[in-house]
């Protein structure tokens, strides 16, 4: 399996998010986004600053939703890749 | 049979001057050129605007950034041509220092070239930030290659120099950029991403000596304008398809 890219990484975290009904646990997260826990410390904090997820408190329990952006990121995933790849950027 | 050929003489004569008034730019025809373009390279940064805030991908980012310093080199250009037009003079360099501070002029032509130049290897940059590992002093050394074109431009006022320059500036860009096609392990690339890339460079270059050379293109001048306004036309095709789809 190739390895996969920053961009390809951010959208997998976004759609484990998504397919779990825009609401997960920080832990099952980690297993299903398939990164070490360090990097996935490095991709989640990113994604918090860059705006794309953010996390709620609920009955002492931390869960991570999708923000708009966030949503807007996977909408777009598709041309982003087909752009980078057209211009070869 | 002399009277025939006086008139086909004069026939040809009169086809050739129609001909020249016909290629001759005008003012008119200037701000015109310069409008598809800076409206096409501000339409491709906007345009893409959406894309980079989502990702934050350098390769976008220099992209971007190419036709921002486009857009800004031919703002520019169009403001050279006008100070030429209304000063009626052949070259910037050749403004009396009665009509004008020659101070002002010699500024305009060095800005022009900065961004010009900083246009050229941004687009450069955007496809080999990666085979360079993103060694971002590079872009610094370019800002510091674009300065040093501009001084030149100003401090050097023979033509000879300005258009060796261009053409190591040209023959720099479209090296590194078949060397880097040729190393890629895409060996399908984008062919006509490579002509577009190379055609912009080359009538980018043309426009630069246009500027800095008086009548250098005489009556080729309008050809070049159509071909240079199609390549951005092709560019932005190329982008809005891009960017449109999902």
């Amino acid at each position: 399996m190739a390895k996969r890219g920053k961009l390809e990484i951010i959208r997998d975290i976004l759609n484990i998010i998504k397919e779990n009904h825009n609401s997960i646990k920080p832990t099952p997260l980690l297993r299903q986004s398939n990164i070490s826990s360090t990097r996935f410390k490095e991709y989640f904090n990113e994604l918090l600053k860059r705006n794309f997820i953010r996390e709620v408190n609920h009955k002492k329990e931390k869960f991570i939703l999708l923000t708009e952006k966030g949503f807007k990121y996977l909408e777009k995933y598709k041309t982003i890749i087909n752009f980078i790849d057209e211009f070869e950027l | 049979m002399p009277m025939n050929h006086l008139t086909g003489r004069a026939i040809e004569e009169g086809f050739r001057q129609s001909l020249k008034k016909f290629a001759i730019v005008g003012f008119g025809t200037e701000i015109l050129y310069s409008f598809i373009i800076i409206t096409c390279s501000l339409m491709i940064y906007f345009g893409t605007k959406e894309l980079y805030e989502l990702t934050s991908h350098k390769g976008i980012k220099y992209f971007r950034q190419a036709f921002l310093f486009f857009a800004l080199a031919y703002f520019f250009r169009s403001f050279i041509k006008f100070i030429l037009t209304y000063f009626n003079v052949g070259q910037i360099l050749d403004i009396s220092p009665r009509m004008i501070s020659p101070i002002f002029g010699q500024i305009t032509l060095g800005i022009f070239m900065y961004f010009s130049s900083m246009a050229i290897f941004y687009l450069l940059y955007s496809v080999m930030w990666k085979k360079w590992n993103d060694n971002s002093q590079k872009i610094y050394l370019f800002h510091l290659l674009a300065f040093i074109i501009a001084v030149f431009s100003i401090f050097f006022r023979n033509s000879l120099v300005y258009f060796g320059i261009n053409i190591l500036l040209l023959c720099f860009v479209i090296f590194t950029f078949y060397i880097s096609r040729k190393q890629s392990k895409q060996k399908k690339a984008k062919h006509n991403l490579h002509i577009i890339y190379t055609l912009l460079f080359s009538f980018w270059i043309l426009n630069i000596i246009d500027i800095l050379i008086p009548n250098f293109f005489q009556t080729f001048q309008l050809f070049m304008y159509i071909i240079s306004s199609a390549l951005f036309l092709a560019m932005l095709y190329k982008v809005l398809k891009k960017v449109g789809s999902t």
